[in-house]
C-alpha cells in the first residue's frame, strides 16, 4: 500500500509541511513559554530589565534575603524580550514572577489590563516608606495612571547636557549654565556647537554633538525633548480631560524640531543615523565629541569607555555636566523615563513583594546602590528628593544638583505620551525621523503624512473617537494624591 | 454458484491479517499525524481566526471585535508594506543564489585532495553553529565606521565606503546585511553540497574524462544533475529562511536607514512583540505564509515538474 491511496503525495505533504514550519516560526515568537513555576513561600521571584540599576541592586539583594529571610529570585532580560515575556505571562494568567520591572511606557496598558495591581493601599497603610520624599514629577510621569499608583520608581531618568571641559577651555567657549536660564535656548546651544565645527582637538577631528538616529526608540527618545522644549503635542487633549487623541504633528513646533534635529545630525559623526542609545555615549567617552545631551544614567555611564564595562574611559574628570537648553519664551519641559517596580496580579506572593519594592527603592538601599563601587560607581538615577542633597553621595557623583533640577521640570506624560497603542506610533515617528535624516525630504510634508498615519493607527486602536471615560491627569493632582498618602 | 457462494469462503479468509496489514501504516504514522497537527495546525489555525479580530494586548488583553479581512488590509496598506516585501525579495533571492554558487563551488574545492582540508571541512561548520543574533552583533563590530575590519579592507583595496557606513546609507545596507547572511549560511551549501557529490560515483566521472569531456562539462552535464534534488531541497529550505530574516536585521539595523533594511520578518517582529497587534500580526503572517507558498510551489514546478520528489 502506498501513502499516495490516501491522495497524499510525498511532495503534497513537504508543501504543506513547509508552509506550515514557516507559519509556525513566523508566528512561534508570539507563543510565550508557560512559566507557572511552584514555588516556595519563602521566594521572591524578581524580572528586571539589563538596564545599569540591575547591577548594583543585584550586589545589594543578600541584605535584602538577611532582613526578611526571603529568598530573591533575580532574573533579566533586554527591554524587548523583558515585554514578550511579561506579556506572554500576563495573557497566559501564569505566575512567572512576584516583582517585575515596568517601563513607563507600559503603565497604562498593564494597569488598565489589570496584569499588576495598584499599590495605594499598601502605600497608605505603610508608616515607614516616607512616601513624601519621592520626586513628584517622577511618580507623576512614571508610576502613576488614572489616579493609582501603580509601581515605585526604581532608577528615575531625565536628560541633561554633557560637555568636555578640556575643550571647552582649549577653544575658549563659556561652558553651557548648570541651572535653566532664558538665555540658554536651543539656538544658543546650536550656536555654541558651530563653533566646533570643523575644528581639531588632540590631533584628531572633532565632532560637535552626536545623535541618535537609530529607529524607532532611541531617536524618538532623543528628539522629543526637543519637541517638548519647543512646546509640541502629541494630541490635541491629553494628559488633561477631556482626552482627544486627534494627533498634532502638522503644527509649526514639530516643524522647527524637526530642522533643530537635523542640525544636530549634519554636527555629529555620520554613522549616528544608525546608532542605539549607548553607542552615542560611547561615542562621547571615546572623546572626540565636544557636547551632548542624553539620559542623565549617561552622566556616569560615559566614565567608562564601553557600556558597564567598569574600564574608564578617555573622558573621565575631564567632563561637565549642564542644564538641557530651552525654547525663548516657552516654559521648559525635560524628559522624564526609567524604571519602575510593580507587582503582578498573577502574583499569590504580592505581599512579599511589596516588601521587595519597598527595600529596592528604599532610601537606604538607593544609597547603598550609589556607593557600590563596582563598575566604577553607576547608580545615581533617584527617584528620591532627599539622595541628591546627601553629602556623601555628592562627593561620588558631583552632578547632582543638576540632575535635580532636571528633574524638578519634568514631564514624562507630555514628552512621549504613555497612552495605549504608543508603540505603533513611535514605530512611525522614529521611521519618519531617520529617513528625515538621511534624505532631503520636507519636514512638513513628511510629519503630515505621519500626523495621517498617526489617525489612522488611534482610529485602528478604537482612539479616536475616544470612547473610554478620560481622566484629567495633572502634576497638580498627583501632588495631591502624594500628600494625601503620605499623611495617612 | 451464486455470487454470494463465491465471495462468502473469501469473507472467512483471515480478516485480522488483512485488517492490521490495511491500517497498521496508518497506526503507525499516527502519533507523528497527530503531534503534527496539534505543534503546527493549531497555531495556523489560531493565527487564522485571530487575523479577523480587532486583538491589541496594548488596548485589552482579549479579542475586542470581528473586523472581517480589517486587518489584511491594513497590512497590505502599511506604509513599509512595499518596502518589506521588496527586500525580503531582495535577500531572499539574492541570497540563496549567492549562498549556493559559492557553497557549490566550496563544495568542489573540498573534494579535492589539499592538504590541511580535514581541517578546513571542521572549521566550516563552526559560522553555522552561531546564533544569528551573535552574528549581528559580530559583523556590527566588522563594519564599524571607525575601525571595523570590513572598512579596513574596503579602503585597503580602494573601494568607496559611505562617511554614515554600510550600515548607515540606504545604498549599502541591505548587501552588508546580505554579506553578513552569506558569511553565516555558504558553508552549509557547501557542507550540504560536498556530501551530496560524494555520493556521485567515481566511474562515471571516469569514464566522461576517459571521454575527454572538460571539469566544466563534467560539473554541468554529469555532477549537478546527479545532485539536483538535493541542491533543489536545500535552496528551497534556505529561501525561506531567509525570507523570515529579522534576527540580524534587528541587531545590525532596526530595519533602517529609513526602511532600507526593513523585511517581512521584522515588521512581523515588530507588530507582534512591540506593538503587540495579535490581529495585525495574524494577517500578516497568513499574508507571509501565503506569499512563500505560492513562490515555493513556482519553484517547486519548474525544478521538478511532474516528477516525484
Amino acid at each position: 500500500m502506498s501513502i499516495d491511496t490516501l491522495g497524499l503525495s510525498r511532495r503534497s505533504v513537504l508543501k504543506g509541511v513547509s508552509g506550515t514550519a514557516l507559519a509556525l516560526s513566523s508566528f512561534g515568537p508570539l507563543v510565550g513559554p508557560s512559566r507557572a513555576l511552584a514555588q516556595g513561600a519563602k521566594v521572591v521571584r524578581v524580572l528586571s530589565v539589563e538596564d545599569p540599576f540591575f547591577f548594583s541592586m543585584k550586589a545589594m539583594i543578600p541584605d535584602f534575603e538577611k532582613e526578611t529571610g526571603l529568598k530573591v529570585e533575580l532574573e533579566s532580560l533586554s527591554y524587548d524580550a523583558l515585554q514578550a515575556r511579561l506579556v506572554s505571562a500576563f495573557v497566559a494568567k501564569s505566575s512567572d514572577a512576584d516583582v517585575i520591572a515596568v517601563d513607563q511606557m507600559w503603565l497604562g496598558q498593564y494597569l488598565d489590563n489589570g496584569w499588576i495591581i495598584p499599590l495605594n493601599d499598601y502605600i497608605a497603610k505603610d508608616k515607614d516608606i516616607d512616601f513624601g520624599d519621592f520626586i513628584p514629577e517622577v511618580l507623576y510621569s512614571s508610576n502613576m495612571w488614572r489616579g493609582q499608583i501603580a509601581t515605585l520608581p526604581m532608577a528615575a531618568y531625565a536628560q541633561g547636557v554633557m560637555y568636555r571641559k578640556d575643550i571647552f577651555d582649549q577653544f575658549k567657549i563659556a561652558a553651557p549654565p548648570t541651572q535653566t536660564t532664558e538665555a540658554w535656548t536651543w539656538d544658543a546651544y546650536l550656536n555654541m556647537l558651530k563653533s566646533f565645527a570643523g575644528k581639531e582637538f588632540g590631533g584628531a577631528p572633532l565632532f560637535p554633538t552626536v545623535v541618535c538616529g537609530s529607529q524607532p526608540s532611541p531617536i524618538v527618545h532623543m528628539f522629543t525633548q526637543i519637541s517638548a522644549s519647543l512646546g509640541a503635542n502629541w494630541f490635541k487633549a491629553f494628559p488633561k480631560a477631556p482626552w482627544n487623541f486627534e494627533p498634532q504633528l502638522t503644527g509649526p513646533a514639530w516643524i522647527q524640531s524637526v530642522n533643530l534635529y537635523r542640525e544636530l545630525y549634519k554636527l555629529s559623526p555620520p554613522e549616528a543615523i544608525n546608532y542605539v542609545w549607548f553607542d552615542a555615549g560611547t561615542r562621547f567617552a571615546k572623546g572626540d565629541v565636544a557636547m551632548f545631551y542624553w539620559w542623565t544614567p549617561y552622566f556616569y555611564l560615559v566614565k567608562n569607555s564601553g557600556y558597564m564595562t567598569g574600564k574608564k574611559s578617555d573622558v573621565m574628570g575631564k567632563f561637565g555636566v549642564g542644564a538641557m537648553p530651552k525654547a525663548a519664551g516657552v516654559d521648559q519641559t525635560i524628559s522624564l523615563g526609567g524604571w519602575s517596580l510593580g507587582v503582578p496580579s498573577s502574583s499569590d506572593k504580592q505581599d512579599a513583594g511589596y516588601a521587595f519594592i519597598k527595600w529596592a527603592t528604599s532610601k537606604a538601599t538607593q544609597k547603598k546602590m550609589a556607593l557600590w563601587p563596582d563598575l566604577n560607581y553607576q547608580f545615581s538615577d533617584f527617584g528620591r528628593a532627599s539622595l541628591y542633597k546627601d553629602e556623601e553621595i555628592k562627593a561620588i557623583y558631583p552632578y547632582l544638583d543638576v540632575q535635580y533640577d532636571m528633574m524638578k521640570q519634568g514631564n514624562g506624560k507630555v514628552t512621549r505620551p504613555p497612552v495605549p497603542g504608543y508603540t505603533a506610533l513611535e514605530s512611525v515617528l522614529g521611521l519618519t525621523l531617520n529617513q528625515l535624516l538621511t534624505g532631503a525630504g520636507d519636514p512638513k510634508a513628511a510629519l503630515e503624512t505621519v500626523n495621517g498615519l498617526f489617525t489612522s493607527i488611534l482610529k485602528g486602536n478604537l482612539m479616536i473617537p475616544y470612547q473610554k471615560e478620560s481622566f484629567d491627569d495633572s502634576l497638580g493632582a498627583a501632588k495631591a494624591l502624594i500628600s494625601k498618602l503620605s499623611k495617612s | 454458484m451464486s455470487v454470494q457462494a463465491v465471495l462468502a469462503p473469501r469473507a472467512e479468509t483471515p480478516a485480522p491479517r488483512s485488517f492490521v496489514r490495511r491500517y497498521l501504516p496508518y497506526l503507525l504514522i499516527a502519533p507523528s499525524a497527530i503531534m503534527l497537527l496539534s505543534l503546527i495546525a493549531y497555531p495556523l489555525l489560531f493565527a487564522l481566526r485571530s487575523s479577523f479580530y480587532f486583538w491589541n494586548l496594548q488596548i485589552a488583553p482579549q479579542p475586542l471585535a470581528f473586523v472581517g479581512f480589517q486587518n489584511y488590509i491594513q497590512a497590505l496598506n502599511a506604509f513599509d508594506f512595499r518596502d518589506a516585501l521588496v527586500n525580503t525579495l531582495v535577500l531572499s533571492v539574492s541570497g540563496t543564489a549567492i549562498e549556493f554558487v559559492l557553497g557549490l563551488a566550496s563544495a568542489l574545492l573540498l573534494l579535492r585532495a589539499l592538504p590541511g582540508m580535514n581541517v578546513v571541512r571542521a572549521l566550516l561548520i563552526l559560522p553555522t553553529t552561531i546564533a544569528p543574533i551573535v552574528v549581528g552583533f559580530l559583523f556590527r563590530y566588522l563594519y564599524d565606521p571607525s575601525g571595523g575590519l570590513v572598512i579596513w579592507l574596503l579602503r585597503v583595496f580602494g573601494l568607496p565606503v559611505p562617511p554614515q557606513g554600510l550600515l548607515g546609507s540606504p545604498h549599502t545596507a541591505l548587501a552588508a546585511v546580505l554579506f553578513a547572511d552569506v558569511w553565516q549560511w555558504t558553508p552549509f551549501f557547501a557542507i550540504v553540497l560536498y556530501a551530496s557529490l560524494l555520493s556521485v560515483p567515481d566511474e562515471i566521472i571516469e569514464a566522461a574524462r576517459l571521454d575527454r569531456a572538460s571539469p566544466l562539462t563534467i560539473l554541468i552535464r554529469i555532477k549537478l544533475p546527479l545532485i539536483r534534488r538535493t541542491a533543489i531541497i536545500i535552496a528551497m529550505l534556505r529561501f525561506m529562511q531567509l525570507f523570515n530574516m529579522f534576527d540580524v536585521v534587528l541587531v545590525l539595523t532596526r530595519g533602517g536607514p529609513g526602511t532600507s533594511t526593513r523585511t517581512l520578518g521584522y515588521s512581523l517582529y515588530e507588530q507582534g512583540l512591540i506593538n503587540f497587534n495579535i490581529g495585525l500580526v495574524s494577517a500578516m503572517t497568513w499574508i507571509t505564509v501565503l506569499i512563500v507558498n505560492i513562490i515555493v510551489a513556482i519553484y517547486i514546478f519548474f525544478a521538478f515538474g511532474n516528477e516525484e520528489w
